[in-house]
């Protein structure tokens, strides 16, 4: 049972701003992450202050300069919907339909899906891990089968978004709202890993809202996917997943971004893959050395061992299918 | 042992001679035709009441505090803040008048009791709550303060017989003897046989998860105790409730009407239902207590894990010469048939002379096994049918042909080796190897390439599925032609009010809108044992023919007197009473004098017993086509079919419908489902909720699924010719899987769930080995 908070509505951003100032407030969009951390006690929360009514923070709209401006409370079964993310931004709409189930797609929002909590079932559940400010991690020596093998330090969560790879290898940044001016950074640099900050996920701060995210202006010759690979056919995150967005000119990567997820406490740029592909064609020969390179440096657990080959799987399979 | 509640051995007195039982039908109109739901629009609308639904004046609801620990003791309980909280009109704890609630039962006596400080697995109940509102339940349950001493603890099977293990009993760690069975000589069977193979396969502790999760309202009026209760069975629960409360069974009521799932979780009282009863004795007000999910996953149940090795010998022309089976699993920390029937298909299932399993049951700190669709069944059907895919390879015969040649006529495991009633076992192999494109998809296999494809195929039996005595019926034909059905029985959802009405309307030509059914209820309805153990239609359908054929043949006298001629011309047909004799001579139902004068004609049936020296048993085999992602580990079942014996098909939907949940299962089983336990840390379950306990959707089974009634109306059986089939449903539907992942990739898969976590590490391991 969700235990007791009073629930208010925004007027504005502003407004929204404002009333997170409050002891114990949190920012609600859809609440399909938060009311879950609710219930299970991951968090308390005295006080909701919901953006859900705000219309401006909703929809996709070309911006004059070239690219898109998705608002932070689209829903992923907008964007799943939307035409030109289907045909230019091709990564992003798979990602988005990658996403839990139908009726979280339809309530859940983006910026919420940037925002989410980890899925470590040990921050989930009744445990005081360090992430929850307790004195030590679970994982690390216990059930980590669906953990990370890059980039954990202390803490091994990976980080739970499929659309946040996807828009990342895009080149999306966000635009973030607070007591000041708004600002914008590029949402790689939104993710923090443990090493940085335990007890959070994003550079947010208490009143700070994501309003929208910025996708620039897709160019012709861009190929972009993602690619996920589950436990189970729906209603479930990646045990690992790979985001690409590849400019081929002349039969030639020109251009890569390459980020995994489902593997690493942030979406994990794969700067080796990148460097084995650019400048080249994707033959065989070339894909399997970059598989190689993508999984190099990691560091399983004692039973995540098999994130490794199925990294290597999904490397060679995505990026085939983009030759 | 949990398998107890299934067979019944003594039969009743009331049960009638075999003599009078009805002939069979040869032909029918209503039974055996593809019918929706009697009951569809109220559960589909929202109008059908379930106990969670159950909301009385004045009613409280109830909350329960649980051992946050795999194992604990309970020093000190102070309730003193979460008293003075709003809402709150009663604590129930240990020390509560009444609460001393003997509990657990092993043959020693009791292990434990209602609120048992020592707490052997996370979830045990500690404490109860009533208030106005659920939500000021739950805040103060979280108030009570609790002093834990935290013992250490036991997570898995093999930990608990270690020297120096915690013993979760005085006792110790073992549940009850080690089992074991033999016939013939299995050392000799292993000497002539040309090959022998020897594997050890897991399956893993699955959680029943019915859509409804527990829930009981209880209320007193004056000594009387009415419960509403989400169950398998209303007449189990009153008399579990009449010999933990101690009060007589007039004075215990049991309502069950709809409920939403139970697979075995609900046959019996569980601790919440007498929660419910003592709050709401010390409140004087009604009370509701409704598990949640969380609950559900540790406290009601769950299929045993078990760890089998299975060693076979083979003749090179596919004779089965030994089977040797040990077992090792767990029910939790209480008794609850760990290792229970999982030997029973590698004893009975295939023609084999020479057979020894030796199965052994221990405690670990964890929630109660309860009986699960099949018990120990699909658990050992994943043995044994992978094991017969790898002896039928290695003598180079088609898995097909090889359980062909091992069907056997009698069952080998019971005593005298009595015949089966009907086996149609060879049928489902060779109907649907016919229907699957066995032999065509075989050669279809592709074994180059990322993306492999393959078909596996597996049988099985479930030892249940006869049904038998007791059971008792009532129907009442109005004057006006419409119809009561009462029984005891529950419909879990399977379909059971729906095919009992059919059986009325076929023999009284009484349309299905026009029978009103009464169930479930043990106030208003008649005895019936619990449904489970898939013999509630062989159960229930004979005695709910009995009864309209008291019916008919009270109607066919009245309207013989009526008509001046014989009770024996007459037959009864589209709402008429007509001589077959003279066709000038009838009357219609609501034309019968007699009928209208009475109001009303009684009917009773019984179910008779069933026949002596004769096995009843429902058998089933499955295929299946996989892809398997090689870079990737994810496998994808494209295609399934189920061919299954169980007698004649009531009605070719809802039997349809039970075939898809038992494959469903079955792929949950095979491929994402199992409790994980923190086994090194603190023991507790980490997967508690519909997310990380991975129950297969839509996107995990096959557009395909496609099921074959061997329709094989089994007369020796009962008066309906059927047999059980919810539960053979589901036990060669992993299996089959395996088997089918093995044809396209090459890779064992002993242990389940294989999902990519465990396939990718086996498919990189081969690629290793070369
Ligand atoms: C069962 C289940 C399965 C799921 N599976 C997947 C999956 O496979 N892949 C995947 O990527 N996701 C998955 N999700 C996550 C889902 O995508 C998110 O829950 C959803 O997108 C969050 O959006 P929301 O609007 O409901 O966020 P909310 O629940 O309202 O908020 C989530 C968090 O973000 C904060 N927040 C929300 N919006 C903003 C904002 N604009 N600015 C600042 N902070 C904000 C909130 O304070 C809260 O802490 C799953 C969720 C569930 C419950
Ligand atoms: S991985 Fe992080 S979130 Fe999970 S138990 Fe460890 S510290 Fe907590």
């Amino acid at each position: 049972m969700v235990p007791g908070f009073t629930y208010v509505r925004a007027k504005s951003v502003a407004d929204g701003v404002r009333q997170l100032a409050a002891p114990g407030a949190k920012l609600h969009a859809g609440g399909t992450d938060l009311l879950g951390c609710l219930r299970d006690g991951v968090f308390k929360a005295d006080r909701l202050i919901s953006v859900s009514g705000l219309k401006e923070l909703r929809g996709i709209a070309p911006v004059p300069a070239g690219g898109l401006r998705i608002g932070a409370l689209t829903t992923h079964a907008q964007v799943v919907a939307d035409k030109t993310i289907n045909e230019r931004y091709r990564a992003l709409a798979q990602a988005s339909a990658a996403v839990a189930s139908p009726q979280l797609r339809n309530q859940g929002t983006i910026g919420g899906n940037l925002c989410q909590r980890p899925r470590c079932w040990y921050f989930r559940g009744d445990f005081h891990c360090l992430r929850k400010g307790g004195d030590h991690c679970y994982a690390e020596g216990g059930e980590n089968q669906y953990h990370a093998v890059f980039g954990g330090h202390k803490c091994y969560i990976v980080h739970p978004s499929d659309t946040a790879p996807a828009l990342i290898a895009l080149g999306a940044r966000v635009r973030i709202a607070g007591p000041g001016a708004s600002r914008v950074v590029p949402l790689a640099s939104f993710f923090v890993g443990p090493a940085k900050m335990i007890t959070k996920e994003t550079i947010l701060e208490k009143r700070e809202i994501l309003t929208e995210i910025l996708l620039p202006a897709a160019e012709p010759d861009l190929r972009s996917s993602y690619r996920k690979v589950r436990a189970r056919g729906s209603f479930d995150f990646a045990l690992a997943g790979i985001a690409l967005a590849l400019l081929i000119k002349d039969g030639k990567v020109a251009r890569a971004r390459v980020v995994f997820s489902g593997v690493a406490p942030v979406p994990w740029r794969s700067e080796p893959v990148e460097q084995a592909i650019t400048g080249k064609a994707l033959t065989p020969d070339v894909v399997a050395a970059a598989a190689e390179a993508g999984v190099k440096g990691a560091e399983p657990l004692e039973k995540n061992g098999y994130k490794v080959p199925l990294l290597e799987g999904i490397i060679t399979e995505s990026l085939l299918a983009l030759a | 042992m949990p398998d107890d509640r299934y067979y019944v051995t003594d039969v009743p007195p009331e049960t009638p001679e075999p003599a009078d039982q009805p002939a069979p039908w040869t032909t029918t109109t209503v039974v055996g035709k593809r019918l929706p739901r009697v009951d569809g629009y109220e559960r589909v609308s929202g109008a059908a009441v379930y106990t969670a639904d159950v909301v009385l004046p004045d009613m409280l609801y109830a909350a329960v505090l649980r051992c946050p620990h795999a194992h604990a003791m309970v020093r000190k309980i102070d309730t003193s803040k979460a008293e003075k909280m709003p809402g709150v009109a009663a604590i129930l704890t240990d020390k509560s008048p009444g609460a001393d609630v003997p509990w657990f039962n092993a043959r020693t006596g009791p292990l434990s009791r209602l609120f048992d400080p020592h707490c052997r697995y996370e979830g045990e109940e500690v404490a109860g709550v009533a208030a106005e509102t659920p939500y000021q339940a739950w805040d103060a349950v979280r108030a009570i303060a609790v002093e834990y001493e935290v013992l250490p603890f036991v997570a898995d099977a093999e930990d608990a017989l270690k020297p120096g293990a915690v013993a979760i009993h005085q006792g110790g760690n073992r549940s009850g003897d080690v089992t074991r069975y033999a016939r013939g000589d299995v050392d000799a069977g292993f000497a002539a046989a040309d090959v022998v193979v020897e594997q050890i396969y897991s399956t893993a502790c699955e959680i029943h998860a019915p859509t409804e999760t527990h829930a009981s309202v209880a209320r007193w009026d004056g000594n009387r105790l009415v419960v509403w209760d989400s169950t398998q069975g209303v007449y189990p629960i009153q008399s579990g409730l009449v010999q933990l409360l101690k009060l007589p069974s007039s004075s215990v009521r049991v309502i069950g009407h709809y409920m939403g799932g139970g697979f075995g979780s609900k046959l019996s009282v569980s601790k919440h239902t007498v929660i419910a009863a003592l709050l709401a004795k010390m409140t004087a007000r009604p009370v509701k207590l409704h598990l949640t999910r969380e609950e559900s996953f540790l406290a009601v149940g769950n299929r045993p894990p078990d760890t089998m090795t299975l060693k076979a010998g083979v003749k090179k022309d596919g004779t089965l010469t030994a089977l040797q089976m040990t077992v090792l699993g767990t029910g939790g920390a209480y008794p609850g048939g760990g290792v229970g029937s999982v030997d029973w298909v590698v004893r009975d299932l295939y023609t084999c002379p020479n057979v020894k399993t030796e199965l052994t049951d221990v405690f670990i700190n964890a929630g109660q096994a309860r009986a699960f669709r099949a018990p120990g069944h699909p658990q050992g059907a994943w043995a044994l049918e992978q094991m017969m895919d790898q002896l039928a390879e290695r003598i180079g015969m088609d898995p097909v042909e090889f359980r062909l040649k091992n069907v056997p006529m009698v069952s080998q495991a019971t005593s005298g080796t009595p015949p089966y009633s009907s086996t149609g076992l060879k049928a489902c192999l060779e109907e649907g190897a016919k229907r699957f494109g066995w032999s065509e998809a075989r050669k279809r296999a592709r074994t180059e390439g990322p993306i492999r494809r393959g078909v596996g195929v597996a049988a099985g039996l479930w030892r249940g599925g006869g049904g038998g005595p007791p059971a008792t019926i009532i129907v009442k034909l109005f004057a006006d032609g419409s119809a009561n059905l009462n029984m005891g029985a529950s419909d879990l959802g399977t379909g059971t009010k729906t095919v009992m009405a059919m059986v009325v309307s076929e023999e009284l030509g009484v349309p299905l809108e026009k029978i009103q059914i009464e169930w479930a209820d043990t106030a208003t309805t008649q005895y019936a044992t619990a449904s489970g153990g898939s013999k509630t239609v062989p159960t229930e359908s004979p005695a709910a023919r009995a009864a309209a054929l008291d019916v008919k043949q009270q109607l066919l006298t009245m309207a013989a007197a009526q008509l001046k001629v014989t009770p024996e011309e007459l037959v009864l047909k589209n709402g008429e009473i007509v001589s077959t004799a003279d066709s000038s001579k009838k009357v219609a139902i609501a034309g019968v004098n007699a009928l209208r004068g009475r109001g009303l004609i009684v009917g009773v049936g019984y179910r008779g017993p069933n026949p002596e020296g004769k096995v009843i048993c429902p058998f089933g085999a499955h295929f299946a086509e996989v892809e398997v992602n090689t870079r990737t580990g994810e496998v994808k079942v494209t295609r399934f079919l189920a061919a299954q014996d169980s007698g004649r098909a009531m009605n070719e939907l809802t039997y349809e419908n039970q075939t898809q949940g038992g494959i469903t299962m079955g792929l949950g089983l095979a491929l994402t489902e199992g409790r994980i336990l923190d086994r090194s840390q603190t023991g507790k379950m980490v997967n508690r909720n519909w997310h990380d306990y991975k129950i297969p959707t839509a996107m995990d089974v096959p557009v395909e699924q496609i099921v074959i009634p061997i329709d094989l109306h089994d007369y020796q059986a009962n008066s309906t010719a059927a047999k059980g089939l919810g539960e053979p449903a589901t036990v060669p539907a992993a299996p089959a899987v395996a088997n089918a992942i093995y044809n396209a990739c090459g890779v064992r898969t002993p242990d389940t769930p294989v999902n990519p976590l465990r396939l990718m590490g086996l498919l990189a391991a081969s690629k290793k080995r070369g």
